[in-house]
């Protein structure tokens, strides 16, 4: 269980780590408009592919106990 | 809808419309095959409204385990209908080959703009298979702060669910019965709510990076038990189903609380793009899990890219997670030997390749691999039991075409 526990602090570790030191300077969060060259590049959405995420969604969710995420958790289907 | 949207990067209410398709196939050898497609349309109005439209249609057939646990003898099984039966050979896992089925559904949705940096949403859902019947609604409502830089979105949900199981839902550790003998049954069709609440926020730290965290209760009632899942009763000394009514069908709470907190990040490398995230799921039913996926979109130049995929997952089992029942100890209040309750991890790995076609038509191409790991020999397992795998491992080969375009540009 200890390390399943440290693969998820890990895991938190490494995205709070790797969004830089943005975090300890609030003030600076953010882009001008004219800076959003690299994201609004295809590929750097929240969800580059809604049809993988709701395929995916499905297959886990008829597989493992746990649902939802970057959505709501959804309606259900008689998966088994 | 991706971050785009939400923060404005689009930037253009030039009237397009977006459409994506897949096709997907899903097998286990040995267990489950399906095929599913589905249809995803976007169209953006002049006005600022944006229109989203989605068809699913999927079939599933081949073989479940039936929770039952593998014996020193060929064990038979009556089919969930009442008609007919099948047999599982000594020392293998019992699998019901039963499932055949097919599923519909569609939803549609439409965001309109409020006021300059707030948008409203709101969606309907059904799908519909032989047995169940799911029909739902939902609201968002996001708004952007600080030069769009900061989204915050509220959304709600509601579903309901009418469950109408071949051969009826059995009443709670009720016996299997014999072939050609009907079970105890509850009267009448099953019926689920769920009720979704959720908190999102989205913020761009720079150029290169955005971040997203969402917070998400879901509160579950009524007829959650799996109609078709059953309990061994096995002897305390040999561990082998018991002589009579050793087969009970299971049964779960009717209510559920979960809580899901999910991060992630998207980085922009230069040339490549990293996607990592982080979910930590809970609920009352004694389910806790940890989720990491992480993505990685190699581009070559602007019409080409790889994408390996890795995801790790586990969880642990419900409280009321039970391999099997001993003969002559009292019964839970609840109980399931259903494995997606047990405790479990799984891993995929996979490999998405994406190629622009065309007028801007992108093919993807996906292939993943996806395996799932249990306790196969618990420490306390009895008599037999210790010689069989308790939770074999189910191992998954997902196949994928994509295909996206553009009209009215």
């Amino acid at each position: 269980m200890r390390v399943k526990q440290t693969v998820g602090a890990g895991a938190i570790v490494i995205l709070l780590g790797m969004t830089g030191s943005g975090l300890t300077g609030c003030a600076n969060l953010g882009v001008k408009p004219w800076e959003r060259d690299l994201l609004a590049e295809p590929g750097m959405e929240i969800d580059p592919d809604v049809i993988i995420t709701a395929l995916d969604e499905h297959i886990y969710f008829s597989k493992e106990a746990s649902t939802g995420g970057l959505g709501t958790a959804g309606g259900g289907c008689g998966c088994n | 809808m991706g971050a785009c949207g939400l923060l404005g990067l689009a930037g253009s209410t030039a009237e397009a419309t977006e459409v994506n398709t897949a096709i997907l196939g899903y097998t286990e050898p040995g267990r489950v095959s399906a095929f599913e497609a589905i249809v995803n349309g976007n169209h953006q109005f002049d006005s600022g409204k944006s229109l989203n439209f989605r068809l699913v249609f999927d079939a599933l057939t081949g073989a479940s385990a039936n929770g039952a646990t593998p014996a020193s003898f060929t064990q038979t099984f009556t089919r969930p209908s009442g008609r007919g039966s099948y047999r599982t050979a000594p020392g293998d896992t019992p699998l019901d080959d039963t499932f055949r089925d097919t599923r519909g559904a569609g939803s549609v949705g439409l965001t309109m703009p409020v006021n300059r940096v707030t948008n409203f949403s709101v969606g309907l859902y059904g799908s519909g298979e032989y047995d169940y019947v799911s029909l739902g609604g939902n609201l968002a409502l996001t708004r952007d702060f600080n030069q769009r830089n900061t989204t915050i979105a509220l959304r709600g949900a509601f579903f309901h669910d009418t469950i109408n199981p071949e051969g009826g839902r059995p009443v709670p550790f009720s016996a299997m019965p014999d072939e050609g003998t009907q079970k105890a049954k509850l009267p009448g069709n099953g019926t689920k709510q769920t009720m979704d609440l959720g908190l999102g926020l989205t913020q761009v730290f720079n150029r290169r990076t955005v971040v997203h965290f969402n917070y998400t209760y879901s509160h579950v009632t009524d007829y959650q038990t799996d109609p078709f899942k059953l309990l061994s009763v096995v002897d305390p000394v040999t561990g082998d189903p018991r002589a009579a009514d050793a087969y009970l069908y299971e049964g779960r709470p009717d209510a559920r609380d979960k809580h899901v907190l999910f991060g992630r990040l998207v980085r922009h490398l230069g040339r490549d793009i990293v996607h990592l995230s982080y979910r930590f799921f809970r609920d009352d039913w004694g389910v806790r899990s940890h989720t990491v996926d992480l993505t990685y979109r190699w581009n070559f130049g602007d019409r080409k890219f790889f994408k390996p995929h890795l995801r790790y997952y586990n969880q642990t089992a419900a409280d009321f997670y039970h391999r099997y029942l001993v003969d002559g100890e009292a019964l839970p209040g609840h109980a399931s030997a259903d494995y997606r309750l047990g405790d479990m991890y799984t891993v995929t790995y996979g490999l998405t390749h994406g190629r622009i076609v065309g007028d801007d038509h992108e093919l993807t191409v996906r292939v993943e691999y996806y395996a799932q790991m249990g306790e196969s020999h618990p420490a306390d397992a009895i008599g037999n039991l210790r010689n069989y795998d308790l939770f074999p491992t189910v191992n998954a080969l997902i196949m994928q075409v994509g295909y996206s375009f553009n009209l009215f540009q």
